[in-house]
């Protein structure tokens, strides 16, 4: 953002304030229960892949059904780099900062070009142009034979040589959590800062009537594809850090899974669209369920005879459905109008 | 060299499963026509009428052929009851809230089907011999699968052209409010074309079952959502008979771009002719997104 404006930052800043302190305390709860170490991280990646997806989705009402897409790339610029650090000799942690820029710059670099062809088209013709780029992509990797094919790239021996093998531990446990912590407080005060400034009013604008606020003279397709780029970027490093990093694998059957777009557009939906706290509130919800889903109901499916693998999406398809039509502004929406006092719902951002 | 005898096999494959192609996406393009939503969960009906026709095959011993009349009710069963418990709330919301919404019953039907039938993918085996086409020996099974389609169209061609209710609903797609105002029940109309469309979708996944008689699984019908959207672009949103046209066109140039990239070595040339439809569909869409067959 050129030149951000003290006023934007402060508001930025209130703005972020309420998300932030939970991301505070989910990381106090991290590091005070090691036992339930990876429960959180699990909740920490899908509120950030709802909080930058959200960027996108949220504030401009485009749907990209092939989100994962930037996912993926990261995964894959972050795995390159490290191979190529390796290969090249150089050892220590210089590959965290070189791998995630360039991740960041792959994933950047994907959406300008995807933005940039597929955001002339509205609606369902930008659905069905998304999905078309994330089905494209994953059978070009595969049928071409690039990067591994359909195998995939594998990273763990490259990051050993890279940091040794306590190195590797450390870097695919504790400091990839870490690192996943401060993603999401930077995504955090990205939303806030964009929900503060010209570009967030703009795609306000742009989600209410999009030819209204063409014809009131905002370029349209300048703060979409700004927008598509920086939820993009951010969804490259989560995929960089959380699969690549923490995984040290790259499968395309996996990095490309439509299923994660999916869960993405759940946890906005469940939370509030174009919100702060949305993205949050939708993971901690979706986690919650999932759990319930998986621990308490399906074991008395599996007890009746019914496979109950992948049951969570049988409970949540209803749940999107029933918010789409009963509460389409999430549970935020909710919030704001139950809550009547002022100081109170100054939190609800 | 390029070996003219396989161009010949797979230009007469390409036609057969082209037309097959057309009867999946019809349903597609008229739910858009008149409603005006595109039904991102397209594929999963597909997969349902698969399904139809291996359960009645295998456990009941009903002809394939005879399986499309029970999957055709079966699509008008599924087509109303998501019309009225989903859809009719969502005919004037903003496109995010139907294009997630049709998303969201697709994902529930594949998750129902996997929760009852299993992930595992199945088959069964309907061997009438061979024919010849143009000297290829093709399957009879897939020569009835065609034609059966070809009878489909026929069907929805009658339906809309010849019928009062067909009148209606061309009407309402003309204009919705002068056809309130001479006394259409447009929710009806919406209703009753919503269910048309998944019918023929449904009937459609018998017709591909009986084609293919393998590879039935509950995600079978994603690929189908992506390649209807491709064929259904190509066409033009919403024109039905352009659809049909479209899916030939499809199923030919697929085929002729497997024995192209069969050439080349070191590559899949069955998966890298699925990402080579999605570049058809970029192309289309930033060429001429309103359609071949529309002016």
């Amino acid at each position: 953002m050129p030149g951000v404006d003290p006023w934007v930052l402060r508001e930025a800043l209130r703005r972020s304030a309420p998300t932030l302190v939970f991301y505070l305390a989910l990381l106090a709860l991290y590091l005070a229960m090691p036992q339930y170490s990876q429960f959180i991280a699990m909740i920490l990646f899908y509120a950030i892949l709802g909080q930058a997806f959200n960027i996108f989705m949220g504030m401009t009402g485009y749907v990209d059904f092939g989100y994962v897409a930037f996912l993926a790339s990261g995964a894959y610029a972050f795995s390159l780099a490290v191979i190529a650090l390796s290969e090249a000799g150089v050892t220590g942690w210089i590959f965290i900062p070189v791998g995630l820029a360039f991740a960041a710059i792959v994933a950047a670099t994907l959406a300008s070009i995807v933005g940039a062809i597929a955001l002339r088209l509205r609606g369902a013709y930008f659905a069905i142009a998304t999905i078309g780029v994330n089905e494209g992509l994953r059978y070009f990797v595969e049928g071409a034979n690039l990067l591994g094919g359909s195998i995939g790239l594998y990273i763990v021996k490259n990051l050993k040589a890279l940091v040794g093998k306590e190195g590797y531990q450390l870097a695919a446990t504790l400091l990839a959590d870490l690192l996943m912590f401060l993603l999401a407080a930077v995504t955090v005060l990205v939303t806030g800062i964009i929900l503060s400034s010209r570009l967030g009013y703009a795609l306000q604008a742009i989600r209410e009537d999009e030819d209204a606020a063409r014809a009131l003279g905002i370029n349209v397709t300048k703060y979409k594809v700004t927008a598509f780029i920086i939820s993009g970027m951010l969804g490259g490093m989560l995929g960089a850090l959380n699969w690549a990093l923490k995984g040290g694998v790259v499968e395309p059957a996996h990095v490309f899974m439509i299923h994660y777009t999916v869960e993405a557009i759940v946890i906005v939906m469940l939370g509030g669209a174009g919100t702060l706290l949305g993205p949050v509130f939708g993971a901690i919800t979706y986690i919650g369920l999932n759990y319930v889903s998986n621990v308490y109901i399906a074991p008395i499916l599996e007890s009746m005879g019914i496979k109950a693998t992948g049951l969570h999406l049988i409970i949540l398809a209803p749940i999107l459905l029933a918010i789409i039509i009963a509460a389409p502004n999430g549970i935020v929406g909710l919030l704001k109008e139950r809550i009547k006092n002022p100081r109170i719902r100054s939190f609800i951002t | 060299m390029v070996d003219v005898g396989l161009v010949v096999a797979n230009l007469v494959y390409g036609l057969l499963i082209g037309i097959i192609y057309g009867i999946a996406t019809v349903g597609l393009n008229m739910i858009f026509g008149v409603l005006k939503i595109v039904n991102v969960g397209h594929g999963a009906f597909i997969m349902v009428g698969a399904y139809v026709t291996l359960l009645l095959f295998t456990l009941a011993g009903v002809t394939p052929p005879l399986t499309i009349v029970a999957s055709m009710a079966v699509g008008i069963g599924l087509g109303l009851l998501f019309y009225y418990l989903v859809i009719k709330y969502l005919v004037d919301a903003p496109e995010l809230a139907t294009l997630l919404a049709t998303f969201a019953i697709g994902v529930l039907l594949q998750e129902i089907v996997k929760a009852f039938m299993g992930a595992d993918s199945r088959g069964f085996t309907w061997n009438l011999g061979n024919i010849e086409i143009a000297g290829v020996s093709v399957a009879l099974s897939k020569v009835i699968a065609a034609v059966l389609s070809i009878a489909l169209l026929g069907f929805l061609y009658l339906v809309i052209y010849r019928t009062k209710l067909g009148l209606a609903i061309r009407a309402v797609v003309q204009d919705k409010e002068g056809a309130m105002v001479v006394g259409v029940d447009v929710d009806k109309i919406y209703a009753i074309s919503f269910a048309l469309g998944i019918m023929v979708t449904v009937a459609s996944g018998s017709i591909l079952a009986m084609y293919l008689q393998s590879g039935i699984h509950p995600y079978m019908g994603e690929i189908y959502t992506l390649k209807g959207f491709v064929i259904a672009v190509m066409a033009g949103l919403g024109s039905i008979p352009g659809a049909f046209i479209a899916g030939i066109l499809f199923g030919l140039f697929e085929n002729l771009s497997y024995v192209a990239l069969q050439s080349i070595e070191g590559v899949q040339p069955l998966v890298l002719t699925r990402s080579i439809a999605f570049l058809l569909l970029l192309i289309i869409l930033l060429v001429k997104p309103s359609g071949l067959f529309q002016r």
